[in-house]
C-alpha cells in the first residue's frame, strides 16, 4: 500500500501547521529521504544498557537502513558498530544476541574484536605496507550518548547533544526508571513482542484521541474487572482517562517529542494503589522501599504514575506503561514494533511478573490491545492511498493550546498536540540543509 | 516439544501408551477442537476446558521462556481466558472484524505420558488464514494435557509452540 507519485516532494508544503498530505504516509521516495533525513541523521534510541550488561556481551539492532552491532569490551566501555565487513561488506553478525570476543566475517575470514577493531587479517602477506589493519575496523556509529541507560546514536558527526535533545522530556524518562527503588531498570534483548503492520511507522504511538474507538472491546472488559492493581490501563474503570473532562493532557515538547500526561489524572489514585499494594507482603515492602528512597511525597506520586511516561521520543523510542518501545520503520507501509517489557531492580520478583501479566493482557500480537491498533493502521493505510483529497487534518485542539513553563505545548488529551509535534519536527529535519 | 518425541521411552513409540481406541478419540477431540476453533465457535471450545486450574500458553521468544521472567504471547488462566472470549465476541473488536478465514490440520497426535485419567499429548499443526486479502501460514507444535472424563475428553492445559515465535508477527487474530 505505497504510492510512487511525482508531487514534487516539496516538504515545506506538504507538512502545514494544521494538516498533512497524506503522501508522507505513503510515498516510496519520500520513505526513503526519511531514512537519510530522519534516521540517518537525528538522535535515535539504540538499546537500553542492560541490555548487554557483560563483557562481550553483544545484540544485533536495526537503525534506519543500516545493521548496527552493540557490544560491550572488557573495561565495561558500549560500542555501536556498523555491521559490515570492511573488507567486502558481509554482515559479521548474525546473531540476535549473546557473548562472544569476536566478530568473524565468513568470507574471506577477517575477524574484529568486541570495539570494532580488526585483530585477524587473513593471507596478510597479500598486502603490502600501505594496508593499515588499524583503518580497517569496524566503522563506529558517529556519536552515542546515553541518558539513565537509555543509549542513543546519531550518525551526524556534529550536532545537539543528547541532553538538549531530550530537553524537558527527562523528568517523564525518569517517571519510568524511578519506579524502581534502586533506580536502575532491567531490559532483556530475549524478552520482546515483536509485531508487524501494513501501514506507516508514523502512525504509532501517542494518540488520546483514538482510546474509546480503537480499544472499546477493552474498555467493555475493563469496566467489568474488579481489581486492577498493577495495571495502568486498568485504571481506566475508576474514571476515563481519556476524557477531555479528566485532568489527562497531550503535550508537545521541542525536536518533536509528545507525551500522554496522565501525571495529574493519576495523583488522586495514589491511596488506592499503594492500599492494594499493601495487600501482599511483596507490594507492602515495594511501598517502604520506594518511600525510603523517594521519600513520601514523590513515592506516592510514582507509584500513582505506574511507572508510565506514555512519552514518545522522536523518531522511534516510546516509553509507554511498562515497556520500551521501538519503531522500526521497513517501508512506507511496514513496520515492525518491538515491546520490550522493562524490570524493575530492587523489587521482589512478584512484583515484576505482575507487571509482566499486564504488559501481556495489552499488548502484543494475540493481547487485547495491539492487534486492534495494527488493523486500524492498516486500514488508514489503505484509506491513505486514496489521495484524490489528500488532506489529513491534524488541527483538533489548536484553539486551546497553552505553552508550559518547561516550553512544551499543552492541551486536553484528545487534542492533536503529539502528532503536530511529531510533523513538526519532521518537516524541520526533512527540509534541513545537509 | 520435539525433544518429548526424540527422546521418548521405547514404548511410547513402539506399544504407544494407549490403546487404539483411545487413541482414535485422542484424534477426534483434536480434530473437533481445531473445528471449534476454525469456526470461533468460542462457547463450545470453552467448553472443552475442565477444572479451575486451566492454562492456555502460547510462549513467546522461546518455546522454554520462563513466564515468570519472561513474557508470553497468551498465558492465560480461566478468568484472563474468559475475559478473552468476551472479547473476541465483541463486534468492536476491530482486529476480529472480518473474522479470519481459517483451516489447520493436526498430525503427529502422539500421547507421550499417562498418569491416571490424564493425558499428555503432543502434535503438530499447519494453520491457513486468509483475511483482507492476505495469506499467512502458521505453523507449531501442541502439547495438551487432557483429561478423560465422563463427558469425554477436556483439556486442562495447552502449550502452544509457534514457529514464528522469535519473528515478527502480524496479528493473531483467532485461536491457536
Ligand atoms: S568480506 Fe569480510 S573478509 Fe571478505
Ligand atoms: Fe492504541
Amino acid at each position: 500500500m505505497t504510492t510512487l507519485i511525482p508531487i514534487g516532494r516539496d516538504y515545506e508544503s506538504l507538512v502545514q501547521e494544521d494538516r498533512v498530505h497524506s503522501a508522507v504516509f505513503t510515498d516510496e521516495e519520500i520513505f526513503q529521504d526519511e531514512l537519510e533525513r530522519i534516521f540517518h541523521r537525528t538522535w535515535v534510541f539504540a538499546l537500553h544498557e542492560s541490555e548487554i550488561p557483560n563483557a562481550g556481551d553483544f545484540k544485533r539492532l536495526q537503525l534506519g537502513r543500516y545493521p548496527v552491532i552493540a557490544t560491550r569490551d572488557e573495561e565495561g566501555g558500549l560500542h555501536l558498530l556498523i555491521n559490515r565487513c570492511r573488507h567486502r561488506g558481509a554482515q559479521v553478525c548474525e546473531s540476535n544476541h549473546g557473548n562472544t570476543r569476536r566478530f568473524q566475517c565468513w568470507y574471506h575470514g577477517w575477524t574484529y574484536d568486541c570495539r570494532g577493531d580488526l585483530v585477524g587479517l587473513t593471507g596478510p602477506e597479500g598486502y603490502d605496507e600501505n594496508f593499515d589493519p588499524t583503518q580497517h575496523g569496524l566503522t563506529p556509529v558517529p556519536r552515542v550518548e546515553s541518558y539513565r541507560g537509555f543509549v542513543f546514536a546519531s550518525f551526524a558527526k556534529e550536532g545537539m547533544s543528547l541532553s538538549d535533545y531530550l530537553g524537558p522530556t527527562k523528568p517523564y524518562i525518569d517517571i519510568m526508571v524511578d519506579a524502581s527503588p534502586t533506580g536502575e531498570l532491567e531490559v532483556k534483548p530475549n524478552v520482546l513482542n515483536r509485531t508487524r503492520y501494513r501501514g506507516n511507522w508514523k502512525q504509532v504511538g501517542m494518540d488520546g484521541y483514538h482510546p474509546h474507538y480503537v480499544h472499546m472491546s477493552v474498555f467493555k472488559i475493563f469496566s467489568k474487572r474488579e481489581s486492577t492493581t498493577g495495571s495502568a490501563v486498568g485504571a481506566l474503570q475508576l474514571e476515563d482517562p481519556f476524557s477531555d473532562a479528566s485532568t489527562s493532557r497531550t503535550r508537545g515538547f521541542p525536536n518533536g517529542h509528545a507525551a500522554l500526561d496522565f501525571r495529574e489524572q493519576r495523583q488522586p489514585h495514589a491511596d488506592n494503589a499503594i492500599a492494594e499494594l499493601r495487600q501482599s507482603e511483596d507490594g507492602a515492602r515495594y511501598v517502604d522501599d520506594m518511600i525510603k528512597a523517594y521519600g513520601e511525597e514523590r513515592a506516592r506520586d510514582l507509584i500513582a504514575w505506574h511507572g508510565d511516561p506514555h512519552l514518545g521520543i522522536f523518531p522511534n523510542l516510546q516509553l509507554i506503561h511498562g515497556h520500551v518501545r521501538v519503531v522500526v520503520p521497513i517501508g512506507p507501509g511496514e513496520t515492525e514494533v518491538q515491546m520490550y517489557p522493562v524490570f524493575l531492580k530492587g523489587v521482589e520478583p512478584s512484583i515484576n511478573e505482575k507487571r509482566l501479566r499486564s504488559h501481556e493482557a495489552f499488548y502484543g500480537p494475540a493481547a487485547a490491545g495491539s492487534p486492534d491498533d495494527a488493523e486500524i493502521f492498516e486500514r488508514t493505510q489503505r484509506g491513505l492511498i486514496a489521495d484524490i483529497d489528500p488532506w489529513v487534518p491534524l488541527a483538533r485542539g489548536m484553539h486551546r493550546e497553552q505553552v508550559d513553563e518547561d516550553g512544551s505545548v499543552v492541551a486536553y488529551i484528545s487534542d492533536e498536540i503529539t502528532q503536530r509535534a511529531q510533523m513538526k519536527e519532521w518537516k524541520k529535519l526533512m527540509t534541513a540543509k545537509k | 516439544m520435539t525433544q518429548q518425541l526424540i527422546q521418548a521411552a521405547p514404548e511410547v513409540i513402539r506399544q504407544g501408551l494407549v490403546d487404539t481406541g483411545t487413541q482414535q478419540r485422542l484424534e477426534r477431540f483434536l480434530a473437533l477442537e481445531a473445528a471449534l476453533m476454525d469456526n470461533h465457535e468460542y462457547d463450545r471450545w470453552m467448553a472443552l476446558w475442565h477444572g479451575d486450574d486451566v492454562l492456555y500458553w502460547v510462549p513467546c521468544n522461546s518455546d522454554d521462556q520462563d513466564p515468570s521472567t519472561g513474557i508470553a504471547i497468551i498465558y492465560d488462566d480461566r478468568s484472563r481466558l474468559l475475559e478473552r472470549m468476551m472479547r473476541l465476541k465483541d463486534k468492536t473488536a476491530h482486529a476480529y472484524r472480518p473474522l479470519a478465514k481459517l483451516v489447520r490440520s493436526m498430525s503427529g497426535i502422539v500421547p507421550v505420558a499417562v498418569e491416571g485419567n490424564e493425558i499428555e499429548v503432543v502434535a503438530t499443526f499447519v494453520l491457513g488464514e486468509t483475511r483482507v486479502g492476505v495469506q499467512n501460514i502458521w505453523m507449531g507444535r501442541t502439547i495438551h494435557r487432557l483429561v478423560d472424563t465422563d463427558d469425554g475428553l477436556r483439556i486442562r492445559s495447552k502449550k502452544v509452540l509457534l514457529l514464528n515465535n522469535d519473528d515478527a508477527m502480524p496479528n493473531l487474530t483467532f485461536l491457536v
